[in-house]
C-alpha cells in the first residue's frame, strides 16, 4: 500500500491514476469467488453468449469494474482512510483484454472532526479515449495531528 | 400493472418500495482472500489477520464490494414489459459499518423505482433495485443500488 494520505494535503484539482489491464484470468478469478452470483456460463465468460447478446466479445461485469475502482480508491485512502460511498454509471462495455486508466479527480474537500471528505469524479478511460465507467465518490481521509 | 408514458411499457407498481429478505451468508476468510486476489486488494486490513487485529476494526474485514460476489435471490419482480435486452447501467455502494470475518449478513432488497427516459435514440426504461445488508445485530453494513436499463431495439 502507498503511504498514508491526509485530508490537509489534498486540494481540488488534484488527480491520481492507475493503469489496469482486464486480463481474462483476472475476470475468471472474480467470477470464481466462492458463492459467486456470476458463476456459470454467461456473457462474462462465454464468447457465444456474449455474441448472442450483441457484444463484440466477452465483457467485464459492471460490479467488477466498480470493485476495481473501489480498490484504487482504497489504495488512495490508505489504512486510516475509507470510502464513504461511490456511484458509477456504465457507459460502454469493457472487453476482456482492454487496457484502462482509472482516474480520480478531486472536485471538493469538506473538513470534518479529525478527518475530512474528499469528493471526486472517478472514471475509466480506455485506449480509444472512451470513458466506459464514470461516477463520483467520497473518500474520508484523516486530518494531520499537529 | 401500470402503463407509463412510454408506449409499450407496463410494470407492476405495487412492488415499488416493498422490502423483502433475499438471502444471507457468513463472511469467510476464504471469500475475502479470493476477492482480494481478484481485484488486487493488498490492504493489510483485508489480507493480514495479525495486522488487521491491531487496526481500527480489531479484526480482518472484507472490502464492502464483497457483497457483489454473493449469490442472492432476485427479490420481487416488477414484471417490466418493454422490448430489448436488459443491461447493467449503474451501481452505487455505500459502506456503513465494518464487515468482519464470521459476520452473518442478511440482505434485504426492494425495487426502488422504475422510470423511463426518451432521447434522440429512442426510449429507455430503468429499474433501480436497492439492497441493504445487515449483520447479525441488525446493523446495516453495506447498501447498494443497482440500475438496469432496457433500451428500445
Amino acid at each position: 500500500m502507498a503511504e498514508q494520505r491526509y485530508f490537509d494535503d489534498i486540494d481540488p484539482g488534484d488527480e491520481f491514476d492507475e493503469q489496469l489491464v482486464m486480463e481474462t484470468p483476472k475476470v475468471l478469478k472474480y467470477l470464481g469467488i466462492p458463492g459467486s452470483r456470476l458463476a456459470g456460463p454467461n456473457r462474462f465468460n462465454d464468447p457465444e453468449i456474449a455474441k448472442r447478446d450483441g457484444m463484440p466479445g466477452m465483457i467485464v461485469p459492471g460490479v467488477m469494474q466498480l470493485d476495481l475502482m473501489s480498490r484504487v480508491l482504497n489504495d488512495f485512502a490508505g489504512q486510516e482512510g475509507r470510502i464513504g460511498h461511490m456511484e458509477v454509471s456504465f457507459r460502454r462495455s469493457v472487453l476482456h483484454g482492454d487496457k484502462l486508466r482509472a482516474l480520480g479527480l478531486v472536485t471538493d474537500t469538506i473538513p470534518g472532526d479529525g478527518e475530512g471528505t474528499i469528493r471526486m469524479d472517478v472514471f475509466f478511460e480506455n485506449e480509444r479515449g472512451e470513458r466506459p465507467l464514470q461516477g463520483t465518490a467520497d473518500v474520508i481521509l484523516p486530518s494531520r495531528k499537529d | 400493472m401500470t402503463a407509463d408514458q412510454v408506449p409499450g411499457l407496463t410494470y407492476d407498481e405495487s412492488v415499488i418500495g416493498k422490502e423483502v429478505e433475499v438471502g444471507s451468508f457468513t463472511v469467510t476468510a476464504e471469500q475475502i482472500a479470493a476477492y482480494c486476489e481478484a481485484v488486487g486488494e493488498t490492504s493489510p486490513l483485508h489480507t493480514d489477520p495479525e495486522a488487521a487485529a491491531k487496526g481500527p476494526y480489531g479484526a480482518l474485514t472484507a472490502p464492502p464490494g464483497l457483497v457483489h460476489a454473493v449469490q442472492l435471490e432476485r427479490g420481487l419482480d416488477a414484471k417490466i414489459q418493454f422490448p430489448g435486452v436488459a443491461f447493467h447501467a449503474g451501481e452505487r455502494i455505500e459502506s456503513l459499518a465494518p464487515l468482519r470475518v464470521g459476520d452473518t449478513v442478511t440482505a434485504y432488497n426492494q425495487v426502488k423505482e422504475v422510470y423511463a427516459k426518451t432521447g434522440r435514440t429512442g426510449s429507455m426504461v430503468f429499474e433501480v433495485r436497492r439492497t441493504e445488508y445487515r449483520n447479525q445485530d441488525g446493523t446495516p453494513v453495506v447498501a447498494t443500488e443497482t440500475s438496469f436499463v432496457r433500451r428500445e431495439v
